[in-house]
């Protein structure tokens, strides 16, 4: 079964949403961008086309796919852990997106297609996490919430 | 298929080798140790070889190691998107298999599952026929997103037989010729129309290589290579928009006025000369015709020219890694070959000249056929090596990684390098 809710799914395909990739560099410092065309493909993966060979991020998913270092996407208020998989830069894949951004953007280049393999997803709304957050550790609440 | 687990296997004894470079990433181990020890296509993995939609063998200029000409596939993609460009080999030699597994190829070393791997995408030109009839992709032919053009298969330095050691160039010609209909000299005319066809195809080609046998003949040594590139090139670049266009020759060591007119009469954009030893009295014994026509210490003058004339970060020269180890004359341990090898190398690095290798796979048409590589361990020595002489000379490599060569371990590592 899919990790993802077909909620969460719907959300990641609505081109208007913002979704925000994040990546570790070589210093292990968190590296986070826009990811305009992220999408899911047939198989369940996150799919972020990368622009720019030589951009901060295409580096970052290619050392977490050599090293086998996690990446983290944000859409709305869920967080998707996973690991940056593969690679197309030639072939059927690859075409079909450098086709597809190359309709949104003018004159638009695409170094790579990453396939992500979501791994984990947080759910990070703001009422789910306090809810979490006041039945799993009720010490750090302040008082003056609780007076009559 | 869940590939973020494809990695995770058995150990195998590759495993020895990643965990004592912790700087080099496991695919890497994997690609370089299948191009040194080659592969072997089961049936099944042959039965997945689809020739409308993957690159088969016999385009080469060179030859494979098991000496056969016949349908396989060209070459894999690794799920990194670099390339392990190696030669069928026969099974008595220990190859890695590729196999079915789930219904896709795989990489077995000793039966062991270790990535999954795809077969080289064709490009939509090889289903086409040239004006003169001959099967495009025998004109042209392409790696994932380079066009790859050799114009000559011929090297004018087996005339009196002082070709290098290590090459089967004039007895692949002979097969080639006989077997697969692949003109000798191409047209430069057909050639563009050829690359013309091939451009059509969206988001599949980044660069324009050519390479060919040296020819010694013209006014100057070697004009008429030269005049012959130039005219090749006119024929590319009528389909450019610019004057210059992403492009790589491997040529001669030509002089700089040979190379000044290659650079301002054509769209070429660098520069690749190969020494293939880095050892002068290694080179006049292995190269003997580069050594009797222009000489080892002018061979590295000239890459250096070159540099005043493409520009840093756009010149490099070749290795054949593992020659320097073979046969009598050869370094008698890795230690000293790498330590030389890598001396002469940050020489060219501090003069902008950057060094990448392949994988020697000795062939059987070649004279140094029956003699064995170097290990695993020294080619991953050597890669870091080579890398590391980039970082210290701020050498971009761009011309030569992974999407417009990947034959090269070493400039696969500098594809992390934001330059
Ligand atoms: S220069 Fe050497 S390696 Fe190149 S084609 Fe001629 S003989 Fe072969």
């Amino acid at each position: 079964m899919s990790l993802l809710s077909s909620a969460l799914r719907e959300y990641i395909q609505d081109r208007s949403a913002v979704k925000v990739l994040a990546t570790l560099d070589g210093n292990d410092a968190p590296y986070a961008v826009v990811s305009p065309f992220l999408q899911l493909d047939e198989q369940g993966h996150l799919v972020h086309l990368e622009l720019l060979e030589k951009s901060v991020t295409n580096r970052n998913l290619l050392r977490s796919l050599w090293f086998d270092r996690k990446i983290s996407v944000s859409v709305g208020s869920y967080v998707i852990k996973g690991s940056p998989v593969k690679a197309h830069i030639s072939g059927p894949v690859f075409r079909r997106y450098y086709e597809q951004v190359r309709c949104v953007l003018d004159d638009a280049d695409l170094s790579c297609v990453w396939l992500i393999e979501p791994e984990e997803v947080v759910d990070e709304t703001y009422a789910t996490r306090k809810q979490q957050e006041e039945e799993q550790f009720p010490f750090s609440v302040h008082l003056d919430r609780l007076t009559n | 298929m869940r590939l973020a687990l494809a990695g995770k296997t058995a150990p195998t004894p590759i495993d020895e080798v990643v965990r004592r470079y912790p700087d080099v990433p496991r695919l890497l181990v994997i690609k370089t140790d299948v191009q040194r020890r080659g592969v072997f296509y089961s049936d099944a993995a042959l039965a997945l070889l689809d020739e409308t939609q993957h690159q088969t063998t016999g385009t080469h200029i060179f030859g494979a190691r098991d000496g056969l000409i016949a349908l396989r596939p060209e070459s894999l993609l690794l799920r990194d998107g670099s390339s392990i460009i190696t030669t069928p080999t026969p099974l008595e030699e220990n190859p890695y298999v590729v196999d079915a597994k789930d219904g896709v190829p795989w990489l077995f070393d000793d039966g062991i599952p270790l990535e999954a791997v795809d077969y080289w995408p064709a490009p939509d030109f090889y289903a086409r026929t040239s004006s003169s009839g001959v099967p495009m992709k025998n004109i042209v032919s392409a790696r994932p997103q380079r066009l790859n053009i050799f114009p000559y298969r011929y090297c004018t330095f087996w005339n009196n037989n002082k070709g290098c050691s290590f090459c089967d160039i004039v007895s692949q010609l002979k097969k080639g010729g006989k077997e697969l209909n692949i003109p000798a000299k191409l047209d430069p005319r057909e050639v563009g129309d050829v690359i013309g066809e091939a451009l059509k195809e969206p988001g599949r080609f980044s660069s324009v290589f050519l390479t060919s046998g040296s020819i010694v003949s013209g006014q100057e040594a070697f004009d008429d290579e030269v005049d012959y590139y130039i005219q090749i090139l006119h024929e590319v670049g009528r389909h450019f928009k610019a004057p210059k266009f992403p492009s790589q020759i491997i040529g001669t060591a030509f002089t700089k006025k040979q190379l000044q007119r290659l650079y301002d009469e054509t769209g070429l954009m660098s520069y690749t000369s190969d020494i293939e030893v880095l050892n002068e009295e290694l080179f006049n014994k292995l190269c003997p015709g580069k050594a009797e026509w222009i000489g080892y210490r002018e061979w590295k003058k000239r890459l250096v020219d070159a540099v005043e004339v493409f520009g840093p970060g756009r010149v490099n020269t070749g290795l054949v890694a593992g020659i320097e180890l073979a046969g009598p004359h050869g370094f008698s341990s890795e230690d000293e070959a790498l330590e030389r090898t890598l001396d002469e190398a940050e020489e060219l690095a501090r003069q902008g000249v950057s060094t990448v290798f392949i994988v020697w796979s000795p062939r059987p048409d070649t004279p140094l056929g029956d003699q064995k590589n170097a290990s695993l361990d020294y080619y991953i020595r050597l890669a870091r090596g080579l890398h590391a002489l980039r970082v210290k000379y701020r050498l971009p490599i761009g011309f030569d990684d992974y999407r417009h060569c990947g034959n090269h371990p070493d400039s696969d590592l500098s594809r992390l390098l934001p330059y």
